[in-house]
């Protein structure tokens, strides 16, 4: 397949205006010729027409595509764009003028073909410049475009379109028609001309410079004009080309919009300022509303806030003092002014009473910026600005200006918007920063929480003859509960339950302590008491001071039938004896851990022997499940425990514990939580085997 | 809710509970006792007749200062408990370090005893 060169548009229709030009001036010299030779070129006037509609049209495509392709928005750019093309038509005018002014009446002078050249130039010159300024105006007349300008137009574009046609009705006559046509086109340029929207974004300089720019188009279109007029009365051309409906229009459009823009341009200067002002207050307000990123400060949201009411306010100088709080470093800006200075209005402040009742009186949330007469050398007004966070006071913010009386309401109120702005951003960053945190937190609670579930027996050591199941719950992510079980022999095994007062991290933490101590007591191979003797020694050394442990300990003996229990201080351990049907608390004394924290200790604990039997239970619990609470405030207590026990004897001690975790819950009530730590665990001893 | 009430009554200084002492408010005792202390209190009855609850966190607080005030002369009775609250100083095995009595003139005549 053929590849097909893509099609350069803008170079093409050059190409082709050049062409066309080319082919006019030929056309016409040629005629020209015939007539000095008085010979008949058979060449009809509506042939150059036609030629030069053409010309037009190409020369429209090519600015279309290069205008629409370069500038996008600038107009000051755009403006240069016509003032060059204008000076470079007009200084061709100038140099054929000069040129014949040189000759005079010599022979080159009078060459006919030579002038006709010329001509022909700045007629092409001329309309260049005519159509890539309409152009250019086109883009200034649609910006900020609505529906009805387009429509004005297309209709500008569509009756220009005609008025190049007319030229075959006219004949080139300055007719009424003409006059008409003329008439109406200017019209709809005057109308056109209304479309300024672009020039009160143009800069203070930018305005100047566009003045600038206006004029010089304004005297190229007044010159060229004046040029096209002379050529008109010049009987030395025998075709006239710019006498032309259109051209005359395009000429009073453009010359009528430049000296609108000239104009309003002119007037607009001294409000300039102003507006310039507003837009950066907008988009001040713009950079203080999108909220800060958690990697930056809020220095730098203040930073802005101090730019822009500086801005806003035109103050000389300004400072800003945030109250010191815990997580945040005293943020202190100074902005053209000495620390002496600043030492000086700040003490200054100190001694007005109304600056004091302003900061002391009102709820913070209330605070309005407050304007005040200064008695200082150099600055003789300023402005208490407060900064408030959630109802509370967190800075203020102090503008100095060297003028009397130099803040009026319309400047206080965009301060006081900014502010508000300022503040919302900052209160978002440190609300945004604490969420942070708190899920760090949440996340190391989560690694503390798996912790000391893994500080729990995955597996309980048991024998065949008795079945053994245990649970434990944290009222918190972590709590000071603990259990385990040992086998010190083929027929010796230990189990122990324990609880930490209190509960959360610190009860956890003495929790794992407590694990300590008792894992290694337990290698001793003590008595219970003596174990409980020796825990209460090691426990009293780390335990804080109002904090003890509970404990209940349990050595079984297999071959004997029995086990030997002692307490410390712990909830009595559920026994239900089978062969009686019966159940009851094992209550003896026995003092907490940690709580005598000395020798005499000894004196406080005890420890007994027990026999069990086949289908005998144990059922060990910690305060948590005595000590829930439903709604009434009545607690879960020793009575519920036993019943519950009895009714279930016949059941595995997984099934039991799944009965007494249940019931607690329910009698708790739906939603309600248990606020203690809580664990059970249970043992039903078997026929021995043996 | 925790309601603590101090009043004095010829040398002993009294202390009344009313309500449930958890370890929310268990920082008010500590607090109430301590400041008992450094009055010059030297025997100081709890009042328990209106304690509904006493937790772990509570029962902490009474035990921190046995051993203080065992070395400062300071002798603390604890009377009026309810059977339930009573037990859960039983249980932890408090009753045999803190005289816990039934009633306030059983209180006063122990004291007065001694």
């Amino acid at each position: 397949m053929v590849k097909i060169p893509t099609i350069h548009i803008g170079k093409l229709s050059f190409l082709l205006a050049i062409l066309v030009w080319l082919a006019l001036l030929f056309v016409d010299l040629v005629r020209i010729f015939g007539i000095i030779n008085e010979l008949d070129s058979g060449i009809s006037e509506e042939f150059t027409w036609i030629l030069e509609i053409l010309f037009f049209f190409t020369l429209y495509g090519f600015y279309t595509y290069s205008i629409g392709k370069n500038s996008q928005g600038d107009f000051l750019n755009l403006i240069w764009r016509g003032a060059t093309t204008g000076i470079f038509a007009s200084a061709m005018g100038l140099l054929t003028q000069l040129f014949y002014s040189v000759m005079g009446e010599s022979k080159i002078g009078n060459e006919p073909f030579l002038r006709n050249f010329f001509y022909h130039l700045n007629f092409a010159f001329t309309t260049l410049f005519l159509i890539s300024t309409a152009l250019l105006w086109k883009h200034l007349i649609l910006y900020q475009k609505n529906k009805q300008v387009v429509k004005q137009w297309q209709a500008f574009e569509f009756t220009m379109l005609v008025a190049m046609f007319f030229v075959f009705f006219n004949k080139n006559n300055f007719d009424y028609s003409f006059l008409f046509g003329l008439v109406i086109l200017l019209i709809i340029s005057i109308v056109l001309s209304g479309n300024l929207k672009w020039i009160p974004y143009l800069t203070f300089k930018e305005k100047w410079k566009s003045i600038l720019f206006l004029s010089i188009i304004l005297l190229s279109t007044g010159y060229l004009f004046n040029r096209l007029l002379t050529y008109g009365n010049d009987e030395r051309f025998q075709i006239n080309l710019t006498d032309n409906l259109f051209l005359m229009a395009l000429f009073g459009f453009i010359f009528v919009y430049a000296l609108f823009s000239f104009l309003v341009t002119l007037f607009n200067l001294p409000t300039s300022s102003v507006f310039e002002q507003k837009l950066t207050e907008a988009i001040n307000f713009q950079r203080l509303s999108q909220s800060i990123q958690p990697e930056e400060n809020e220095e730098q949201v203040l930073d802005i806030l101090m730019d822009s009411c500086m801005s806003a306010s035109y103050s000389d100088a300004a400072w800003l003092e945030m109250n010191p709080s815990e997580n945040l470093t005293e943020i202190d800006q100074l902005r053209f002014l000495e620390l002496e200075t600043k030492k000086e209005i700040s003490d200054w402040i100190q001694t007005q009473k109304a600056a004091q009742d302003w900061a002391t009186g009102d709820k913070p949330e209330n605070l309005q910026p407050l304007s005040l007469r200064l008695e200082h050398p150099k600055f003789e007004s300023l402005l208490l600005v407060p900064l408030t966070i959630n109802k509370v006071a967190i800075g203020r913010m102090v503008l100095c200006k060297e003028v009397r009386d130099g803040f009026n309401k319309e400047m206080i109120n965009i301060i006081s918007t900014f502010v508000r702005q300022a503040c919302i951003a900052v209160e978002n960053h440190r609300l945004l920063n604490q969420a942070i945190l708190n899920e760090r937190y949440q996340e190391e609670l989560k690694i503390a929480q798996r912790v000391q579930k893994a500080l729990l027996p995955t597996r309980l050591d048991h024998p065949d003859s008795f079945d053994i199941c245990a649970y434990s719950n944290a009222a918190d992510e972590v709590g000071g509960d603990y259990y385990d079980t040992f086998k010190l022999d083929e027929n010796r095994y230990v189990l122990i339950i324990g609880d930490v007062s209190g509960k959360g991290t610190s009860a956890a933490f003495h929790m794992s302590q407590m694990k300590g101590v008792f894992h290694s007591l337990i290698q001793l191979e003590l008595s219970p008491s003596d174990f409980m003797i020796r825990a209460n020694a090691a426990l009293s050394k780390c335990l804080e001071r109002n904090h003890f442990i509970t404990a209940s300990i349990f050595l079984i003996d297999l071959r004997e039938n029995s086990f030997t229990h002692a307490r410390a201080g712990h909830v009595p351990t559920l026994i239900y004896r089978a062969n009686e049907q019966k159940s009851e608390f094992l209550m003896f004394d026995g003092l907490g851990l940690g709580i005598l924290r000395n020798k005499l200790y000894e004196n406080h604990v005890q420890e007994r022997t027990f026999h069990y039997a086949p289908g005998d239970i144990l059922v060990l619990i910690t305060d948590g499940v005595v000590e829930a609470k439903n709604q009434k405030g009545n607690q879960f207590g020793f009575e519920r425990i036993k019943s519950l026990v009895e009714i279930n004897c016949h059941k595995t001690p997984k099934e039991l514990q799944q009965v007494l975790i249940d019931s607690l819950h329910e009698f708790v009530g739906g939603d309600g939580m248990i606020d203690d730590d809580y664990s059970l665990m249970v043992v039903k001893f078997k026929e021995s085997e043996s | 809710m925790l309601n603590l009430h101090k009043s004095k009554e010829s040398h002993f200084d009294i202390l009344s509970l009313s309500g449930e002492v958890d370890a929310s408010n268990s920082v008010i005792l500590d607090h109430a006792i301590k400041e008992l202390v450094e009055e010059g209190a030297k025997v100081i009855l709890v009042d328990g007749q209106n304690l509904e609850y006493i937790s772990s966190a509570g029962l902490g607080v009474f035990m921190s200062y046995l051993e203080d005030f065992q070395d400062q002369g300071i002798r603390l009775v604890i009377f009026g408990l309810s059977p339930r609250v009573y037990e859960v100083f039983k249980i932890l095995g408090l009753d045999q370090l803190i005289p816990i009595v039934e009633d306030k003139s059983t209180a006063i005549a122990s004291e007065n005893e001694v």
